[in-house]
């Protein structure tokens, strides 16, 4: 249990070895295959995967499938986890690199360079069929116009406005993940904002 | 205040929400941003946006958790089930391999000797030789690679609405 002691340093220092032991309790719990574990990592994790594959994917079919398989791959490749960096960090990774791969089986080279708007034209993943998809994602009408706005950012950008300003990764931590230099991340998030900013705008005259 | 001034306003204003700015960039910035209607605009139109982002709720499937922990349970039970003979499967290519080591010298001799006896050329033993040590790895290999595809052919998957 975390002990609260006057110094600040300290209390970091204790949280963060705290941290440290958590990881290192979870990365043993996958490599033994802990049902139990695997289960309430579900759980807790459910919202912010399934929210990031929606980002990344813009369809919540494709999501859910995603969804799926991300957590086989935790259960099968759960050993590669050392328990250094964040879970939720390894998580995403995983989940990103399906979405690559698949993307790939699709004769497509890589989702950076089809979602870089500077390379080309921006990844569309919507299905042919689904006629506006990240509309089926949110309920809420007063949600509908953001939800139209962020459909016109190419998918590279909604992917780090997710991870920076929803999921709260440092910068480093985002550039690890994408696999990406930190310029890059950093690059993608000015023009991932100044793109939102602009969409709201549009949406909203 | 020239264009040049406003471009700069506009980066530290994406900057201060992407990574932060320093104290004194702040100070510079609401001091520009008290006499420039327009970039106080800016300013107040990337805050809405990074509000609107942040408080947007994406309702998950109903199921979704305890289906996926079906799956994964699935999976697991599978994965237990063919490990056991995929250990085993290592650990004979381990002792197959250590023997053939050990014993080489031995079935060189032997071979050697055949050879003598039946007086076949030396290069006809040798290849015998050869194959002797190459084939079991080669089946195991086989082996492994027929593993793999079949396991790759079982988690293959496609996604809705492809």
């Amino acid at each position: 249990m975390l002990r609260i002691v006057p110094s600040g340093s300290a209390l970091t220092l204790q949280f963060s070895s705290l941290m440290a032991d958590d990881r290192k309790a979870l990365a043993q719990g996958l490599r033994r295959r802990d049902p139990e574990l695997l289960d309430r990592l579900i759980e807790q994790y459910q919202y912010r995967l399934f929210r990031y594959l929606v980002y990344l994917t813009a369809s919540r079919d494709r999501a859910e499938d995603f969804f799926q398989e991300t957590w086989i791959r935790v259960l099968e490749r759960g050993h590669q986890y050392d328990g250094k960096s964040k879970f939720e960090a390894w998580l995403f990774a995983i989940a990103r690199h399906l979405v690559i791969d698949w993307q790939r089986q699709k004769k497509v080279q890589s989702l950076d360079q089809l979602t870089d708007p500077e390379q080309g034209a921006p990844l569309q993943l919507a299905a042919e069929n689904e006629p506006s998809p990240l509309k089926m994602v949110l309920s809420h009408e007063e949600e509908a116009g953001v939800h139209a706005s962020l459909e016109r950012i190419p998918a590279i950008y909604r992917e780090v406005l997710v991870l920076r300003f929803q999921e709260e990764l440092q910068i480093e931590e985002m550039a690890t993940l994408l696999d990406t230099p930190v310029s890059t991340v950093k690059s993608r998030l000015y023009r991932g904002l100044e793109a939102v900013r602009q969409a709201m705008q549009g949406g909203a005259a | 205040m020239n264009g040049k001034v406003h471009a700069l306003a506009k980066r530290i204003i994406v900057q201060e929400r992407v990574e932060g700015i320093s104290r004194e960039e702040r100070e510079w910035l609401g001091e520009h941003l008290r006499e420039c209607a327009s970039c106080a605009k800016l300013a107040q139109e990337t805050d809405e946006a990074l509000r609107s982002l942040r408080g947007m709720a994406i309702p998950l499937p109903r199921g979704l958790a305890a289906q996926t922990q079906f799956r994964v349970r699935l999976r697991a039970q599978e994965l237990r089930e063919t490990e056991p003979r995929r250990r085993l499967l290592w650990l004979t290519c381990a002792m197959s391999w250590a023997l053939g080591v050990a014993s080489a010298p031995y079935v060189w001799k032997a071979f050697e000797w055949l050879g003598q006896i039946t007086g076949a050329p030396k290069i006809v033993w040798q290849i015998g030789f050869g194959l002797w040590w190459t084939i079991p790895a080669l089946v195991a290999a086989a082996i492994m690679l027929l593993e793999n595809a079949k396991q790759t052919a079982e988690s293959d998957w496609t996604p809705q609405g492809k």
